[in-house]
């Protein structure tokens, strides 16, 4: 413990204001707990945006509802909050009609994996070029402290007063099955490796897949707490080959100690390349390039 | 000499009855005729379901088929005869004259042509297997006979038969030896003139082109005409074909489509693409638009524009797939939660099919909000000849952008303004930053629940779509047959206005004042312009096909006036005679009228 550095706020707030991501936060403040990992998901998510130099308005957050889900009014970017579970077609839209933009999707595991569930292969299959942030804490926050599909058994909750009977699901191995071409995962109390994970998220091309383990600070005092997470977490062993989907998937599977870092990633064509090569093929005319995509170019660089 | 023929060709499944009927109606139009055709065929792709090939061709405009047809064709007399009925006095039936298999009592079509009706027995499988050695080509061999048998041009036969097969050279040449068959067997039949088609009448104007085309071909094409950028959908019995065409043309012109796992995906990515300012649209049928309830009314609250095309079919649940219905109006109109006003337009014909389907993207995005276009199985599948104008008649952009008020910080994405539309910036735009929630929202678009700020933005939702029905360009209703006060007036939406318009002439026809309005716009409801209709009205009749009387319920939540509904669940369009006989009943004449009194 003994390199623990002094902070000083007025030192940290140079520092902050400096860095220029404050560029991309509003001025409505969060409506989460205090303590809410993701107040470090929103602080990464700007950082990345700013190192990245995305033009504001050309980044698209969208969500569907949830607490993580009231994330787009907290970023000063476009943004749509939409209807619980619809987060990703609503941006398989966004992004379909205008390639120039970035396109990022934040939502919770509820959101996410119950009822938004059916939309996610679908996704990831495409290849939609757009950013996947899963905000995992394991619980229904939003509604009160609920059961949801992350939820592991024997858990208690209002809605499983006796216990939580059903199996957790397990994201990240359902997501590499789906063909997903980035998948990785972080935890909201690392944040310095929580905000590397989601640039380098960002910068890739097609669907990238973050799964971020958070806390529930309100209604969840017992399971998926910082001091237990902070236990279980580990990283990536260093030989794990991020281009082998089966050596990830094995390590996906391991969800009682869960690792964080990159689990895999390849390149292969976006949905709108495909979109592109049918246009081609048909005859047509692409219509007009758009000039709006160095940012993304130069971070793949 | 006005020409008014109507032929059917009845048979089952598998047996080329839509092919022949295709051909036939295309060659017809080829030739000049106007031409108004709806097929009957069952849901199951193989199997012995019946199949109903019908088309009138005329030289007048029609508004919809007759009850009786003028030529009837029996590919399967086990479907056609139980319609030997509908074939009229001196009317040509054209059938198989023999059989291969033993037939119960009364199992052949010569035991039931009518008195007075004309029989025509051919050898049908037997000149098919002679000329192309198999059976397949009976429909083309029946297609020759009717061109030898009504003196019509065979290289209009000939055309529309290499049209159909054009990228089959063997089923090509087998259907040209098949209809030559037929052709040279009708030159040894004995001819009666009781069916004479008159010379055909050309009415295009410079510039113009026609084609005969269905109501969703008819859709697709407004919607390119109207500039589509993106399409998101998910195939369902009857709006698939809309999909289906505009997946072959859309790459032509630049645009993408996609599809998506179900219809709540589709009509989400409809707002997505709708909120970057695309031109975006979905299609589907009623069990679909039940799925997009919800995400409509995230368009309504976030006033994003988006385009919903909608063919209904029999319902609830599952239905009636390969049945149309009007059982959908309710939902278009009020579906989904909360006060979640939105336009809805429906079309009453195939030209209307075009409009609709180039004027909801205007609608969309001059009054951003959803627009839904609400068709049905018969006027998806009712083919029309229809004048095409030589410019499209649609506006390629009508958004209100903010300009520099954007910059002026901060930008209110739902200002409250005079004509309760806001400038509407899109991504990409610098300082037009903002946040589209399905939450009450206030003027900047951030979440707000006080009781002022919903009573204001309920009003500018609702208040907003008026302008809509003052839209130009556009028939939001209209009124046909007699001027001033009339004994019955007919007040009908969607494809059963053909059969009203039908009844309403042949009533005139009968000396009873009588007079039809058909209603585009359903939502929201022009309620000036129908009322003024029915203070001219003495009896009001609204025919429709369902079983409530939806639309009628929708007249009374906004016109306080009795009416008598005529609404029936055929599954088929309704009969001219059935809506003609409750006119003469209102008009206090005809045999009903009479029993009553």
């Amino acid at each position: 413990m003994g390199d623990i550095k002094p902070v000083y706020l007025e030192e940290k707030l140079k520092e902050i204001e400096e860095s220029g991501r404050l560029d991309y936060r509003s001025k409505t403040l969060p409506t989460w707990c205090p303590g809410c990992g993701y107040f470090s998901i929103v602080e990464a998510v700007a950082a990345s945006l700013c190192e990245l130099n995305v033009p504001n308005e050309n980044a698209v957050v969208v969500s569907g509802i949830g607490c993580s889900s009231r994330f787009p009014f907290f970023v000063n970017t476009y943004g749509m909050h939409t209807l619980h579970g619809r987060a990703l077609p609503v941006a398989t839209g966004v992004k379909t009609a205008n390639d120039a933009l970035t396109v990022v999707v934040v939502g919770g595991d509820g959101d996410g994996f119950a009822i938004g569930g059916g939309h996610v292969p679908h996704a990831a299959r495409r290849n939609v070029d757009i950013t996947y942030l899963l905000f995992d804490n394991g619980i229904y926050g939003l509604t009160k402290g609920q059961t949801s599909p992350t939820s592991a058994i024997g858990f208690r909750t209002p809605t499983s007063p006796y216990e939580n009977p059903d199996r957790p699901l397990n994201p990240l191995l359902m997501v590499l099955s789906y063909g997903a071409s980035w998948v990785g995962q972080a935890y909201a109390g690392r944040p310095d490796h929580l905000h590397k994970m989601i640039t380098q998220a960002m910068a890739h091309r097609g669907f990238s897949y973050l799964h971020i383990l958070s806390p529930c600070v309100t209604f969840d005092k017992t399971h998926r707490t910082y001091s237990n997470l902070g236990m279980q977490v580990r990283d990536l062993p260093a030989d794990h080959e991020p281009t082998d989907r089966a050596a990830a998937m094995r390590e996906a599977m391991d969800d009682a100690l869960p690792a964080l870092g990159l689990y895999f990633r390849e390149e292969r064509p976006t949905l709108g390349d495909a979109l592109d090569g049918l246009v081609e093929k048909a005859g047509g005319e692409l219509p007009g390039k758009p000039a709006a995509k160095p940012a993304r170019k130069a971070a793949r660089r | 000499m006005a020409t008014d023929i109507q032929i059917s060709i009845i048979g089952s499944a598998g047996d080329g009855t839509i092919a022949a009927g295709d051909i036939l109606r295309n060659a017809f139009a080829g030739m000049g005729y106007k031409v108004i055709s709806f097929d009957v065929y069952p849901p199951e792709i193989r199997g012995f379901g019946k199949c109903i090939a019908r088309m009138r061709i005329t030289t007048e405009q029609a508004y919809s088929l007759k009850h009786k047809s003028d030529v009837m064709v029996s590919l399967d007399d086990s479907h056609a005869i139980p319609h030997a009925g509908e074939l009229r006095d001196c009317g040509a039936m054209i059938y198989e004259q023999g059989s291969i298999v033993r037939l119960p009592e009364g199992g052949h079509m010569s035991a039931h042509v009518g008195p007075g009706q004309l029989p025509y027995p051919l050898p049908i499988r037997e000149l098919s297997e002679k000329s192309t050695g198999a059976n397949r080509s009976r429909n083309i061999v029946v297609l020759g006979f009717i061109a030898g048998l009504f003196n019509l041009p065979a290289e209009g036969f000939r055309k529309a038969i290499g049209k159909k097969f054009r990228s089959k050279a063997a089923a090509a040449e087998a259907s040209e030896a098949a209809f030559k068959a037929g052709l040279d067997y009708a030159a040894k039949t004995f001819k009666l003139d009781d069916v004479v088609f008159g010379p055909p009448v050309s009415s295009v104007v410079a510039g113009s082109t026609v084609e005969m085309i269905n109501g969703n071909a008819a859709i697709v094409r407004g919607a390119l005409d109207a500039g589509i950028d993106t399409f998101f959908g998910y195939p369902i019995t009857p709006a698939t074909s809309i999909m289906e065409r505009l997946a072959s043309e859309m790459p032509k012109r630049g645009g993408r489509l996609l599809q998506t796992e179900d219809e709540i995906s589709a009509i989400s990515a409809v707002v997505g693409a709708g909120f970057t300012g695309a031109r975006a649209a979905t299609s589907t049928s009623g069990p679909g638009l039940s799925l997009m309830a919800e995400m409509l009314g995230m368009g309504v609250i976030g006033e994003v524009p988006s385009v919903v095309f909608v063919s209904q079919r029999g319902g609830p649940s599952t239905g009636m797939p390969t049945k149309t219905e009007q059982s959908d109006l309710h939902m278009a109109v009020y579906g989904g939660h909360g006060d979640a006003p939105r336009i809805v337009i429906a079309p009453t014909n195939v030209d209307g099919c075009y409009r609709c389907g180039g004027k909801a993207f205007e609608m969309a995005e001059a009054y951003q909000t959803p627009v839904i276009v609400l068709i049905d199985l018969y006027l998806s599948n009712r083919y029309e000849t229809v004048v095409f104008p030589a410019r499209p008649p649609f506006e390629a952009d009508m958004n209100r952008k903010p300009g520099k008020q954007a910059a002026a910080a901060p930008y209110k994405r739902y200002a409250l303004t005079a004509d309760h539309v806001s400038p509407r910036s899109v991504p990409g735009e610098k300082g037009g930053m903002h946040v589209v929630t399905g939450l009450e929202h206030n003027e900047l678009g951030r979440p707000n629940d006080s009781a002022e700020l919903h009573t204001a933005m309920s009003r500018k939702r609702h208040e907003k779509l008026k302008a809509a029905l003052r839209h130009p360009d556009f028939t939001h209703f209209k009124r046909f047959g007699d001027e001033g006060p009339v004994d019955v007036g007919l007040v009908a939406w969607g494809s059963t206005f053909g059969e009203c318009l039908e009844a309403m002439l042949k009533a005139r026809g009968e000396g009873i004042r009588c007079a039809a309005m058909k209603v585009v716009m359903l939502s929201p409801f022009p309620t000036h312009g129908v009322s003024a209709f029915l203070a001219d009205c003495k009896e009001v009749l609204v025919p429709e096909l369902n079983y409530e009387g939806q639309f009628a319920n929708l007249l009374q939540a906004n016109v306080a006036r009795q009416v008598t509904r005529l609404a029936r669940v055929p599954g088929e369009p309704m009969k001219v005679e059935e809506i003609l006989e409750e006119i003469r009943r209102l008009a206090g004449r005809g045999k009903s009228a009479q029993k009553a009194a």
